[in-house]
C-alpha cells in the first residue's frame, strides 16, 4: 500500500481541529495568547528557595505595614502593604513588569497580606512568589535583615 | 530483516507505539495548562518577547490530541503507514527538543512525556534513548513494507525467525 501525504496531512489537521475544539469548549482550555501561569493561584515557596531567589537578585516585596517594614526587613526588599497597597503599587509598577522573579512576603503564620497582595498583582498581570510562613521562615532561618526605611 | 517484514511485528510494534502515545497524551490533555507550562521550560518556542506565547500554547492545545488521534490509528490498523509516520515526525521533534536543552543547559525536571506532577521523569539522555527506541519502531511500520498474508501463512513464526 503506497504512502498517502493527504492522510498525513488530514491527521496533523485534525489534531489541531480537535486540540482547539476541546481548548475553546472543554473548560479546561487556556488563553492561546497569554502566559499559562497568570490564572493560576500564586505559587508559594519556602525559605531556602526564597534564600535561593535572594542570591540571585530576585525583588523582594514587603506586604506588612510600613512599620514593621522599618523596624527590619529583607534587605533590597521594597514595601508594598497590604493595608496602603494602591499608593506604594504606583510606584513599583515599572519594576514589577520588567521581571518574573518578585517574591512577596508578609508577617508569617495566619498572615494573609501577602497573599491578598499576591492575588491584587496577579488580578493586575503580575505573578509573584509567596514565601511560606513569611517574615518568621526568614529570620528563623538566619538570613539577613536589615533595618531602617531604605531598602 | 525477515523479521521486521512479518505482518505480526508490524502489528506488535504498532500496537506498542500506539498505546505508548495514546497513554502519553491522556494527561496532558486532562490538563493542558500544566502542559503548557512545560513547553515554556524547554525554551524552544517560547515563549518570548519575539515569539510571544501563541506557538507554546498551540503546541500545548494541540500536540496531545495529535498523539492520542496518530496512536488511535496504529492501534486500530487504520491508516497504520501514515499514522507512523506522524509519529516518527513527533519523535523526532522531540529527540531535538530534548537534545538542545541538554546542550544549552536547561534543566528540564519533568519532559512532559507522561505525568505533568511531581511524578514526571526528567529530559536526558535516557529520554532520547527511548524516543529513539519508539522512532525506530515507527520506521519500520512506516516504510517497510510487510510481506503479503499468503507469503506470511506459508512460514510458521519459527522459521521466519
Amino acid at each position: 500500500m503506497p504512502l498517502r501525504p493527504g492522510r498525513i496531512a488530514l491527521i496533523a489537521a485534525s489534531g489541531l481541529a480537535c486540540g482547539l475544539a476541546w481548548n475553546a469548549w472543554s473548560g479546561r482550555g487556556i488563553a492561546l495568547g497569554a502566559n499559562a501561569f497568570l490564572r493560576e493561584g500564586a505559587e508559594e515557596i519556602p525559605a531556602a528557595e526564597a534564600r535561593e531567589r535572594f542570591d540571585r537578585g530576585a525583588l523582594f516585596l514587603d506586604a506588612r505595614p510600613v512599620a514593621n517594614y522599618e523596624m527590619s526587613h529583607i534587605p533590597g526588599a521594597m514595601p508594598l502593604p497590604e493595608d496602603d497597597f494602591d499608593r506604594h503599587f504606583t510606584a513599583l509598577e515599572p519594576r514589577l513588569r520588567s521581571r518574573f522573579d518578585a517574591v512577596v512576603y508578609c508577617a508569617g503564620y495566619g498572615c494573609e497580606a501577602s497573599h491578598l497582595v499576591a492575588a491584587r498583582l496577579h488580578e493586575r498581570g503580575i505573578q509573584v512568589a509567596i514565601l511560606n510562613e513569611g517574615w518568621p521562615a526568614w529570620t528563623d532561618a538566619g538570613y539577613p535583615v536589615k533595618e531602617g526605611r531604605e531598602p | 530483516m525477515r523479521l521486521l517484514r512479518h505482518p505480526a511485528a508490524h502489528w506488535l510494534l504498532a500496537l506498542v507505539v500506539g498505546g505508548i502515545f495514546v497513554y502519553a497524551s491522556l494527561s496532558k490533555i486532562a490538563d493542558p495548562r500544566a502542559f503548557a507550562k512545560i513547553v515554556y521550560h524547554y525554551q524552544v518556542i517560547g515563549p518570548s518577547a519575539s515569539l510571544g506565547f501563541v506557538p507554546a500554547n498551540l503546541v500545548a492545545v494541540a500536540l496531545p490530541w495529535l498523539e492520542l488521534i496518530a496512536g488511535v490509528l496504529l492501534i486500530a490498523g487504520l491508516w497504520r503507514r501514515e499514522a507512523a509516520v506522524v509519529t516518527a515526525v513527533m519523535l523526532g521533534v522531540f529527540v531535538v527538543a530534548v537534545a538542545s536543552t541538554l546542550a544549552r543547559g536547561i534543566d528540564i525536571q519533568n519532559c512532559g512525556c507522561f505525568a505533568l506532577d511531581a511524578s514526571g521523569r526528567s529530559a536526558g539522555w535516557k529520554l532520547i534513548a527511548g524516543d529513539f527506541a519508539l522512532l525506530a519502531a515507527a520506521l519500520v511500520v512506516a516504510f517497510v513494507p510487510p510481506r503479503a498474508p499468503q507469503a506470511a501463512a506459508d512460514t510458521s513464526p519459527v522459521t521466519a525467525v
